[in-house]
């Protein structure tokens, strides 16, 4: 049971591969929002294969990390993924999840309705602003909270181990 | 947090508080909202002025204002019926709050039954999720970003610290309301309620992003769920309908690409990889979402004929009721 939830991952990231090198190249293009290097290696001290410049394209063939794995007209490498933007895709149009090149990039849904698509209306402001306190609801929220030995048990289950990360600043 | 309200201090709300308190203490009378009432009466029991319950606002009158937010986003969409998920989303977000300074607060992720696309955070630890935006989510680690994201919220206490300024601006108004508490209360939420509605700083929002990223890595995720809804929400059109209050709210998701990226940058290369276990569907079986119902003008004049037409003096708050739409602060809302 733990090494199908361990190889699921795994299993879902080759069939994003096999969906990407599968899909039109037109659907997968990307563009850099400013200049970057295009690595040889997902690394920021890996050799530079060319040097692209923002408004530049590529074709997305595989990610990791914070890197996406690009074909570009000046070669083939790797790019700092908060360094390009993915065409807008209406979502009405289809399953948000898989009908964006970003949804099929992280992570082909399987089967399930995008409710978001559906076009009904969803809570708006005005809906947030004349709620009134729902008692009946509060309790359901209340009753579903987690213990910390209960969270601690589920993701210990699912193969997550803390790690000692220190917070980040913002960049100066 | 079990104590009801003295009755005598209940009436004098009703009588002098305008219409968001009045009715959570009516339903509180009639039965239905015992917990509402327990919180206001947990901030009026402070004897606090305003400056001093704000600025010293402790642990417990924050949960108690998260609470009342939480309660009142309830009631504009309610959780989505499948218990299984919602006590899923509750063992994930704990673990992750886990790694965090505020461990202990009384941590309560949801669900909500609507089609929209955001998530809220209220004071004291109480975080929602929209469904439309949960049936964006591919794995586990990029619901981690997003709750972590709302965790970091709550954990910098963001919105009390606005709470705090808007008090200390207002301090003159603080004779007046030192004998009386129901002004007092309604001043410090109301005050609190104008500045969430003038919008917070975007670097709140650019901070809650980084601890995003970094709780989701503490937790043993890969760090860049988050990126990858970010990148997800950046290709949902502009004109797209169940973004539009996300949109309306909150720096474009480029931008908050652009200022993670900066920040992550130096970093990328010494943080964990972590793993992107998959993530629990909604049960096939829960009907979608149903449309919200407008936003009902009748209930709203109900409880104005119920304050019967009592105005409240103005001590430097706006003297209106609570907004819940400002309050929240989401991943996509500030």
């Amino acid at each position: 049971m733990i090494s199908m939830e361990h190889a699921l991952p795994a299993l879902r990231m080759m069939l994003a591969a096999v969906v990407l090198a599968a899909a039109p190249a037109a659907a997968q293009q990307v563009t850099l929002e400013r200049d970057s290097p295009l690595y040889a290696e997902p690394r920021l001290d890996a050799s530079q294969v060319t040097q692209l410049k923002q408004g530049a394209t590529g074709e997305v063939i595989g990610k990791q990390g914070a890197w996406l794995n690009l074909n570009t007209p000046g070669g083939s490498g790797w790019l700092f993924s908060f360094n390009v933007r993915f065409p807008s895709q209406h979502a009405g149009s289809g399953d948000a999840g898989t009908g964006s090149v970003a949804g099929r990039l992280f992570g082909p849904r399987r089967n399930v309705s995008v409710t978001s698509t559906i076009g009904i209306r969803g809570i708006e402001e005005e809906d947030l602003k004349q709620a009134s306190f729902n008692a009946d609801q509060m309790k359901l929220l209340d009753g579903y909270a987690a213990t910390r030995q209960a969270a601690e048990r589920s993701a210990r289950a699912t193969g997550l181990a803390p790690v000692s990360v220190e917070y980040m600043d913002a960049k100066k | 947090m079990n104590q009801e309200p003295p009755i005598g201090i209940r009436r004098t709300l009703v009588r002098r508080i305008p219409c968001w308190i009045a009715a959570a203490l009516m339903a509180a009378v009639s039965g239905h909202a015992a917990a509402a009432s327990l919180d206001l009466g947990r901030l009026f029991d402070v004897g606090k002025d305003l400056r001093t319950a704000a600025a010293g606002m402790d642990e417990k009158d924050e949960i108690a204002v998260g609470r009342e937010v939480a309660g009142r986003t309830l009631g504009a969409a309610p959780l989505v019926a499948d218990p299984q998920l919602q006590a899923y989303v509750n063992r994930v977000g704990r673990w992750i709050a886990m790694q965090t300074e505020r461990p202990d607060l009384p941590w309560h992720f949801g669900v909500l039954d609507t089609s929209s696309v955001n998530a809220f955070a209220a004071p004291g630890g109480y975080v929602l999720i929209t469904r439309g935006l949960y049936e964006m989510l591919d794995s586990e680690a990029q619901l981690a970003g997003v709750l972590g994201h709302e965790i970091g919220h709550i954990v910098q206490r963001h919105h009390v610290k606005v709470m705090q300024q808007s008090a200390v601006v207002s301090a003159g108004a603080r004779a007046a309301q030192r004998s009386d508490r129901g002004l007092l209360v309604n001043n410090l939420i109301g005050t609190g309620a104008e500045v969430f509605a003038r919008g917070l700083d975007k670097n709140a929002e650019f901070e809650a992003d980084r601890i995003g990223v970094v709780l989701a890595a503490r937790a043993g995720y890969s760090p860049y769920g988050l990126v990858e809804v970010l990148h997800k929400l950046g290709a949902r059109a502009s004109d797209d309908a169940s973004l539009t209050l996300l949109f309306k709210t909150h720096p474009a998701p480029g931008e908050r690409l652009t200022q993670l990226g900066d920040a992550l940058a130096p970093r990328v290369a010494a943080l964990p990889t972590g793993k992107e276990p998959a993530i629990r569907q909604v049960d096939p079986s829960t009907p979608p979402p149903a449309a919200a119902k407008p936003a009902s003008v009748e209930g709203a004049r109900a409880v104005q004929q119920e304050e019967g037409g009592t105005t409240i003096p103005s001590g430097g708050g706006p003297g209106r009721g609570i907004d819940a739409g400002g309050i929240l602060r989401g991943i996509f809302g500030r």
